[in-house]
């Protein structure tokens, strides 16, 4: 009964904390402290980093593969085999290829699996003959990656963690890490402002945990952010306080940027925002003079302007100089601890695993010749518009870790939309909200039951090791998609007996992981940052040089002020938005099935400011009905000054996409999941 | 040399990561994050008292002190009188309903014997919980202090000093 201290990466978010699974008979106990490696977060763990060896546990898992005997989203399910649910899916995926043709079939990675895991999600979709390929990532960063790559040429974080540590001023911008990413909050940021000196300012319609160190604190009504970045941008050139060399040597495009902001001044902005205009300014001024890491997240991204207002953000970036060097921050910061696995396998309805366009001939030729098999040529659909396709042109769906009945926006909807499919399967660790709907549903292995690589925040890619047997007949997602393949008759491609060999071949794939071998990534736990071409620490810092674009060059791009597509009107006056806590994650999957988490986060609720409860009749504790033109939802009300007038918020976990809207950006398909009009009134109980 | 947690309440958000790493170690939290309605928030526990009124009241000597100076807990001779709760200034130590007995923190006994850290100093991803010989942490804050201090002094008319405090 001897315990057993396996090395593994933390399961939830993004930092890439390290620590062990103590394992005993293969069954895990506990977690202790990894405070004998140089990690990331220096032995320190979060509440879900304690509590991640709960969930595991659950007698909730998973054990055997099901068949779908009730209504769908009924949740009746009778156990099969594994044989029988392999020549079930492979039939049917066969019988939807002879009728519809492959492009019929969609396919969805997941942000919860290895990096090994979503590039076999990819491979067979496309050896299927799909590019209908996604991941509930759209609805993470895909506002802030393609506003990032049309500027710098590449979205991912420019600096490792411990130069935030070394910036003058932290800007954290929709972003509350000190609940979403508390070890990097309290590891680098608050070293930082406490330890270093920087000063601090925080833009969010609410106060948060982190925001005692903060001298500047501006409230903007949510969706409205993108007016204020373009009033610092139009402070910044006509003050003149921008890094002239930086602009004259490094960037593209600063004319025609000066012309497109020359009318939106601070007045303006505030008019929109309602952040006065002199709060501006003084931001403004600090981000032009000092060295700024510029955390960002969710508050930005998931809007459906969000992509305008990162562009904004980018080109403040660019003209302040915050950019390739030490000292200074900015990226994506992805929601999850794989979010990158699936962003740089190509997860993505238009992209090759190099990263390259589907529609790029001698791209798909290179990787023909790599696969073996031929590669379809034409885009894909997003997941919205997968969902809204089901039915018509999306026949079946493959949906690995991801629980898009609950967070996808508008799940009533998306629930209505999953019973349209003719085949639906599921693999996942629980029974998901999403898994009701699955005619077969697959039990997957968790986290710590196999081995992997996760790639952090900060583009750390470390190696993750099984510590633990997955119950029942649970298997590794990796080894469930290669078991179909056999059965699919395309076991030649999937060759592969261990996650080493999947990695291997990545290795070889993809050019940015050469280097990244299991055997360096399990001689260095600390891993390596990712472009890592060579064996070694890779590149810690980017853009020292030149920038990932064509000619090297930062392209700044005109940005105009868009509206969100749902503003507060008479009928629904209000502004609801939605926040993390730091006790669960995503839907709450994972969360609400550890203990420790759940009795000490137990339930939904709804901030609404004072002044508005008093409009409203609604005092702290009532149940509360709050609607907007999807849906609406019971809770209880917290009447608190920590949300601004105007604005009401609710946790992220449990039902607020009956609230959210399904319409998106044109050209990133983001939703509009943080700010819509909705109303509230008191319920009698 | 006594070996305390010393609080740095400043540094706390309030996350918990405490209470949970508590809780998977001893199957009941013993220290609390205290939540205020402006988001001020303490994690509080045991003082572990150089003159612990606790240890004086205990009638059958459950409770003593261990070598780093933590006043410790032996639960088999504890018969849950409430006399340490009673003689307690901060209301540290619980009854345990099902064992029948006191339950408060010992600053990990186990793990400390083991060469780890109190698991919720292990776990606080802020260092608000620090633990160590009380007096070099102590030094080694007002050190901070009076650097910073001289930091502002440096920076001249107008710099304000930025504080640990």
């Amino acid at each position: 009964m001897a315990e057993k201290l396996v090395p593994v990466v933390c399961p939830w978010c993004s930092v890439g904390c390290r620590f062990y699974a103590v394992s005993v008979n293969g069954y895990i106990r506990r977690i202790e402290f990894d405070y004998d490696h140089p990690t990331v977060n220096r032995g320190k763990l979060c509440p879900k980093g304690v509590a991640s060896y709960q969930f595991i546990n659950s007698s909730k898992r998973l054990k055997k593969p099901l068949k779908r005997v009730g209504e769908k989203g009924e949740g009746k399910f009778e156990e099969i085999s594994w044989s029988e649910a392999y020549r079930i899916i492979a039939e049917k995926i066969k019988e939807i290829k002879e009728t519809y043709g492959p492009e019929a079939i969609a396919f969805l990675g997941s942000e919860k699996i290895t990096f090994e895991e979503n590039y076999l999600v990819h491979k067979l979709s496309k050896a299927i003959g799909t590019n209908h390929l996604d991941f509930p990532g759209r609805y993470c960063q895909y506002s802030n990656a393609p506003a990032r790559t049309a500027v710098f040429g590449s979205a991912p974080a420019t600096n490792p963690f411990e130069d935030v540590a070394k910036a003058e001023l932290i800007v954290i911008w929709g972003h509350n890490p000190a609940e979403t990413a508390p070890v990097f909050f309290g590891q680098y940021i608050e070293k930082a402002v406490l330890d270093n000196g920087a000063e601090m300012v925080v833009i969010d319609p609410r106060e948060t945990r982190g925001h005692k160190y903060a001298s500047i604190h501006l409230k903007p009504y949510p969706g409205t952010d993108l007016a204020i970045a373009l009033a610092m941008l139009n402070v910044v050139i006509s003050e003149e306080l921008y890094d002239k060399e930086f602009v004259n040597e490094r960037t593209t495009g600063f004319e025609e940027l000066k012309e497109a902001v020359k009318e939106y001044t601070p007045e303006w902005a505030e008019k929109i925002s309602g952040v006065p205009a002199e709060d501006i300014r003084k931001v403004a001024r600090l981000i032009a003079t000092k060295r700024m890491a510029l955390l960002v997240n969710e508050g930005l991204n998931q809007h459906v302007n969000g992509f305008e207002f990162a562009l904004a953000l980018a080109n403040l970036i660019a003209i302040t100089g915050n950019i390739g060097k030490e000292g200074v921050w900015s990226g994506v910061f992805p929601g999850a601890q794989c979010g990158f696995c699936a962003a740089m396998s190509g997860i993505a309805p238009n992209k090759l695993p190099t990263g390259k366009l589907v529609t790029d001939e001698a791209a798909r030729a290179e990787l023909e010749r790599l696969w073996g098999f031929k590669i379809p040529d034409w885009v894909g659909l997003d997941l919205t518009s997968m969902i809204r396709e089901m039915g018509n042109k999306i026949k079946m769906m493959y949906i690995v870790g991801g629980n898009i009945a609950k967070s996808a926006p508008n799940s009533r909807w998306v629930q209505e939309q999953l019973k349209k499919l003719d085949f639906l399967v599921v693999q996942d660790i629980f029974l998901t909200e999403t898994a009701k709907y699955a005619d077969i549903v697959l039990p997957a292995a968790a986290w710590f039951e196999k081995t992997g690589t996760a790639i952090s925040a900060e583009r750390r890619v470390q190696r993750t090791y099984k510590a633990a047997n997955p119950p029942g007949e649970a298997k590794p997602d990796w080894l469930i998609l290669v078991e179909l393949a056999k059965e699919l008759g395309l076991g030649e491609y999937f060759k592969y007996e261990h996650p080493d060999e999947i990695l291997r071949e990545i290795n070889s794939v993809i050019p940015m992981f050469k280097g990244a071998t299991p055997e360096y990534l399990t001689e260095h736990p600390e891993g390596c940052f990712f472009p890592c071409t060579e064996p070694g620490e890779g590149t810690k810092v980017l853009f020292k040089k030149g920038f990932k674009t064509a000619d090297g060059k930062a392209h700044l791009q005109p940005v105009k002020w868009r509206e969100p597509p749902e503003m507060p009107d008479e009928e629904y006056p209000l502004w609801l938005t939605n926040f993390r806590q730091v006790g669960h994650w995503h839907t709450g999957t994972m969360s609400f099935e550890s203990p420790s988490l759940k009795k000490r986060w137990p339930e939904e609720y709804v901030m609404i400011n004072p002044k508005d409860a008093e409009k409203y009749g609604i005092k702290s504790g009532d149940l509360v009905k709050v609607e907007t033109r999807r849906g609406s939802v019971l809770v209880r009300a917290e009447v608190t000054e920590h949300v601004r007038e105007g604005v009401i918020a609710m946790p992220n976990h449990w039902n607020i996409n009956v609230l959210t809207l399904e319409v998106t950006h044109e050209k990133t398909k983001m939703a509009e999941l943080k700010a819509v009009a909705a109303r509230v009134r008191k319920v009698e109980e | 040399m006594s070996k305390k947690i010393f609080l740095d309440y400043k540094r706390c958000i309030g996350c918990k990561a405490c209470e949970v790493a508590c809780e998977m170690t001893h199957g009941e939290a013993r220290i609390r994050v205290f939540e205020f309605p402006d988001l001020f928030t303490v994690p509080f526990n045991c003082r572990h008292c150089e003159k612990a009124p606790c240890m004086n009241v205990c009638p059958t000597g459950a409770l003593f002190r261990d070598e780093d100076g933590a006043v410790a807990f032996d639960p088999l001779k504890c018969i849950g009188c409430l006399m340490c709760a009673v003689a307690c200034p901060f209301g540290v130590p619980k009854l345990d309903e099902e064992n029948k007995i006191m339950d408060k923190c010992d600053l990990c006994a186990d793990r400390r014997a083991e060469g780890l850290l109190p698991a919720c100093v292990s776990a606080c991803p802020t260092e608000a919980l620090k633990f160590g010989e009380i007096n070099e942490i102590l030094w080694n804050r007002e050190g901070k202090v009076v650097a910073n201090l001289k930091g502002s002094a440096e920076k001249g008319e107008g710099e304000k000093a930025y504080l640990v405090l």
